[in-house]
């Protein structure tokens, strides 16, 4: 299980590699200059915008910056702005900021909306699937699959401001989103002030979760060893819980890992319908911005989010079948 | 959502979130300031126009400032914006939306006053009046109230003036305005940094023959040339005192001493604002600002969709809500307009930037050509683009309607009157000039009403006997790109608006010859030999009211007998407000809602 691990750790540290030299390079693809932006128009004189190059740190050639980065991401870096600790992803573009204070301030809008997202579809998801193929073929289960199918073809886009527009503006039903108040701080405040956006997430995602473990449930229920367990007068709760659902799990831990590698890199369209800050809006300014620092932090985050899941995955295969460790 | 740049006054070369104010209401109450909330009226009227603007004595610079009817003090007032601040220092802030938020923190030596009868006038804020000027105008003597601080409690002297300035030149401010240290340099463009190249950081200082503070509360400015325009100029934010104790120069953009009546209780950058009150602030000093809430939350990342939507539910802490940024979202705008029940929580009035285009001199040489892309150009195509007659608002002068002697009638092509534009006659000047076929370059950028202005734009043109060659920059070089003198375009959009209320900061930045180098905004590259000596004696007349004339004849004459550049349309803004909030009015010089006067009702009965 240590070596797997390890193996696996080194294969992301790769990707992440790779990753990061790709935002990098692609960045520099765009005929922008990013110190245009942070110098107004006749107020620097040219020997100016070669100091803001220099204190942006984009006066070197550009595989010199990458490396420049690379190294203050392990061992931190010296700015005309001050010094960054490791690890360091250098201070934005923007306003000067160190770019880990920025995903660290919006980090905790993107956990809270993906964990209490993943609960609620993963709830509602997996239970109305199960439902779904112990009933099979009755109008429940039809019912069931046609409303996920309608479900899944849903966008947030569409979906987000139209439950805005009926359950908050019009009827006051639900409370008006935010993200303004900490779990830690005012737990109450937090869980109202996400609890819409939540339920939007889930229902797109729900969709999916109900589709996919009804599908996989059934293909279980037909597996031999199921049959097997029935043959043997096992009860009817044990053979599906304990043989076929188990059975079905693989392929839903791996959507789910995928799903939530994803959405801890932000949720792009849900932040903004919501006006939430989370780590996807960030993403979207830092490109609109030519912030590079902070695009390439949000980026190496999610990627690393996505690597970490996979990890997570793999383990868990190892977990809920063992011919996973002995391959 | 689409972010729109735009320049503002001389230098900004930085993007202004203004999609909202893009798309926006032509109906509520006037400019102008005087209309409270339910003075809208049914009847749609345009804002009205200044006549003028007056410089405040030492009686009209004592606070507290003038009651505004019906006000509580009290309450918590929430603001939804778009884009957040990205600067703090006063030296770093000149773009729009920063302004606004600078107005309640930050203090300078004079202010704008809008009093409740919707007049204006230039009074001391941290100065006793609005300056003294000597004899032979050269020469500005201010002299500093008593009882102001800094958020802090230390007294703000003289020293704290002198240094606001000098820093003014140093190396990293790079975003303010540069009216003040051109004028103390007598230097054009970026010139005026070889006065102080490093700021007053190495001990370097501006000479007493520039800047002199004989004791703690007096300052003079010395010009080599008369400065009529001064106190307009001290009112923007970029000119607020810096506390040279607390200056911790480029991060000082963070964490700024305020002086005004809020102080900056948290900042959250990008997501959130929380100001709270001054305790230091004496409201006896201050003519300007009322500040009747106890606090500010202002939060970011609102679209105007968003906004707009809180606001016309109206429900919970919407009620409280006001944007300072945020127009109406096209989606909703008309339905708001139309039903009473918004109608009565709006503010409309024009924003500072005048749309035009701009003819380049050293390449269209022949005037009759300039006449036929004037003539030729669909104003109502290019309006439509920016939200249509809730957007803007046509004008055939580069002066907004919100300055002092604003012809609203004049329309020297028949353009107003006929916004479709004038095909034929545009043909005919061709023919006349035999230049039908006349190839011409044009530049754009590509944010979506730039794109869709173009494609009208070009239409019409190739109608009348053009040939257009199109092209594309992103909106963050648009400018630079222009800028270049010898970058080959013939024709490119300029939307340019005042720093203060006055056409000091549009015509002499937009057409004096003499600026003309790569980076300066002479766009039309026009170099007249009367225009540029009608700046210099304009520049000169003392008299508020003369020089306005002035800059309105000297428009006209750019327009008719130079086809420099055609203005297109003024742009309009429309804020609208939570049922709780109190005082609304628009502020001309603002060009948005006067957040200094606003209030929260805390008794619905």
């Amino acid at each position: 299980m240590l070596r797997f691990l390890m193996r696996r750790t080194l294969g992301a540290v790769a990707i992440l590699l790779v990753i990061s030299a790709v935002t990098f390079f692609l960045f520099y693809a765009i005929p922008r200059n990013p110190a245009l932006l942070a110098c107004g128009k006749g107020v620097c004189t040219e020997e100016q915008l070669a100091i803001v190059e220099h204190n942006l740190g984009i006066d070197k050639a550009i595989p010199v910056q990458y490396w420049e980065y690379m190294v203050g991401i392990f061992a931190g870096r010296d700015f005309p702005a001050g010094h960054c600790p490791a690890p360091c992803l250098g201070f934005s573009f923007r306003d000067n900021r160190p770019v880990l204070d920025t995903i660290m301030d919006r980090l905790p809008t993107t956990v809270s909306l993906t964990i209490g997202g993943a609960v609620v579809f993963l709830i509602l998801g997996l239970g109305l699937g199960m439902l779904a193929a112990a009933r099979r073929g009755t109008l429940l289960d039809k019912t069931v699959s046609s409303t996920s199918l309608v479900l899944s073809s849903m966008q947030i886009y569409f979906l987000g401001p139209l439950a805005l527009a009926v359950l908050v503006y019009n009827t006051g039903l639900l409370p008006q989103p935010s993200d303004a108040s900490a779990f830690t701080e005012e737990p109450w405040e937090w869980f109202k002030g996400l609890l819409l956006p939540w339920l939007v997430l889930a229902t797109i995602f729900t969709a999916n979760y109900t589709r996919m473990s009804r599908a996989t449930l059934i293909e279980q229920l037909q597996e031999d060893h199921v049959r097997t367990a029935k043959a043997k007068g096992m009860s009817r709760p044990t053979v599906f819980f304990r043989y076929a659902w188990r059975g079905s799990l693989i392929p839903i831990v791996t959507i789910f890992g995928i799903d939530l590698g994803a959405l801890f890199g932000g949720a792009m369209i849900t932040e903004v319908t919501f006006s939430l800050h989370g780590l996807g809006r960030l993403a979207v300014d830092s490109v609109t911005q030519s912030n590079l620092p902070m695009l390439m932090g949000v980026m190496l985050f999610a990627a690393l989010m996505i690597v970490l899941f996979n990890i997570i995955i793999d383990a868990c295969y190892a977990l809920i079948d063992p011919r996973v460790r002995l391959g | 959502m689409s972010i729109h740049t735009l320049r503002r006054g001389r230098t900004a070369g930085v993007s202004i979130a203004l999609a909202g104010a893009l798309l926006l209401g032509a109906c509520s109450s006037g400019g102008g300031g005087g209309a409270e909330d339910g003075e809208n009226g049914e009847e749609q009227s345009a804002p009205e126009e200044l006549t003028s603007i007056s410089f405040g004595d030492e009686a009209a610079s004592t606070g507290p400032a003038e009651e505004v009817p019906d006000a509580q003090p009290g309450g918590t007032v929430n603001v939804f914006e778009d884009v957040p601040p990205d600067h703090l220092d006063p030296a770093q802030i000149y773009v729009q939306h920063e302004q606004n938020i600078a107005r309640l923190v930050h203090r300078g030596l004079t202010a704008v006053k809008l009093d409740n009868d919707g007049n204006y006038t230039v009074v001391g804020d941290l100065a006793t009046d609005s300056g003294q000027v000597s004899e032979d105008g050269l020469t500005w003597t201010y002299t500093l109230k008593e009882d102001i601080f800094f958020a802090d409690g230390t007294p703000i002297t003289s020293a704290d003036i002198r240094h606001t300035f000098e820093r003014q030149f140093a190396p990293f401010i790079t975003q303010g305005p540069t009216y003040i240290q051109q004028w103390l340099a007598d230097a054009d463009g970026t010139d005026y940094r070889e006065l102080l190249p490093e700021g007053p950081y190495n001990g370097d200082h501006l000479p007493d023959s520039v800047l002199e503070t004989p004791d703690e509360r007096t300052v003079v400015f010395h010009f080599s040339r008369p400065q009529n325009d001064l106190p307009y100029a001290l009112s923007i934010a970029g000119y607020a005192v810096v506390s040279e104790e607390h200056d911790t120069q480029e991060a000082y953009d963070q964490e700024p001493m305020t002086s005004g009546p809020y102080r900056i209780e948290e900042h959250r950058p990008g997501r959130s604002m929380t100001l709270t009150r001054n305790e230091h602030w004496v409201p006896e000093t201050d003519p300007t600002r009322n500040a009747y809430p106890d606090a500010f939350e202002i939060s970011f990342g609102h679209s105007q969709e968003d906004s707009t939507a809180r606001l016309m539910a109206d429900n919970g802490e919407n009620r409280n809500g006001i944007s300072f940024s945020n127009g109406l979202d096209p989606g909703n705008g008309p339905t708001v307009m139309e039903d009473p029940q918004y109608r009565e929580r709006l503010v409309e009035g024009y924003q500072s930037f005048v749309w035009s285009l701009a003819i380049n001199m050293d390449t269209v040489t022949d005037e009759r050509v300039r006449q036929a892309i004037a003539y030729a150009l669909p104003l109502n195509g290019i309006l439509n683009a920016y939200g249509g007659s809730i957007g803007g608002q046509y004008t055939a002068s580069m002066i907004s309607p919100l300055l002092p002697g604003y012809q609203p009638d004049y329309d020297p092509f028949g353009k107003v009157a006929n916004p479709q534009g004038d095909a034929e006659r545009a043909r005919e000047l061709l023919e006349e000039a035999d230049a039908v076929g006349f190839e011409l370059s044009y530049v754009h950028h590509t944010a979506a009403e730039d794109q869709q202005a173009a494609v009208a734009i070009a239409d019409a043109l190739e109608t009348a006997g053009f040939e257009v060659n199109r092209s594309e920059v992103p909106p963050e070089t648009y400018y630079d790109t222009i800028g270049v003198v010898d970058g080959g375009y013939d024709i490119y959009r300029s939307s340019w608006g005042h720093d203060w209320l006055s056409a000091g900061t549009v015509i002499p930045p937009l057409f004096d010859g003499r600026q003309i180098q790569d980076g300066a905004s002479n766009y039309s590259h026009l170099n007249d030999e009367h225009v540029n000596a009608e700046i210099d004696r304009i520049r000169g007349i003392e008299d508020a009211a003369e020089a306005a004339a002035a800059w309105v004849e000297l428009d006209a004459y750019i327009q008719e007998e130079l086809v420099a550049a055609v203005p297109g349309f003024a742009y309009r803004q429309t804020i609208m407000h939570g049922s709780m909030i109190g005082g609304a009015v628009f502020n001309d010089d603002f060009g948005t809602v006067d957040m200094r006067r606003i209030y929260v009702i805390q008794d619905e009965s």
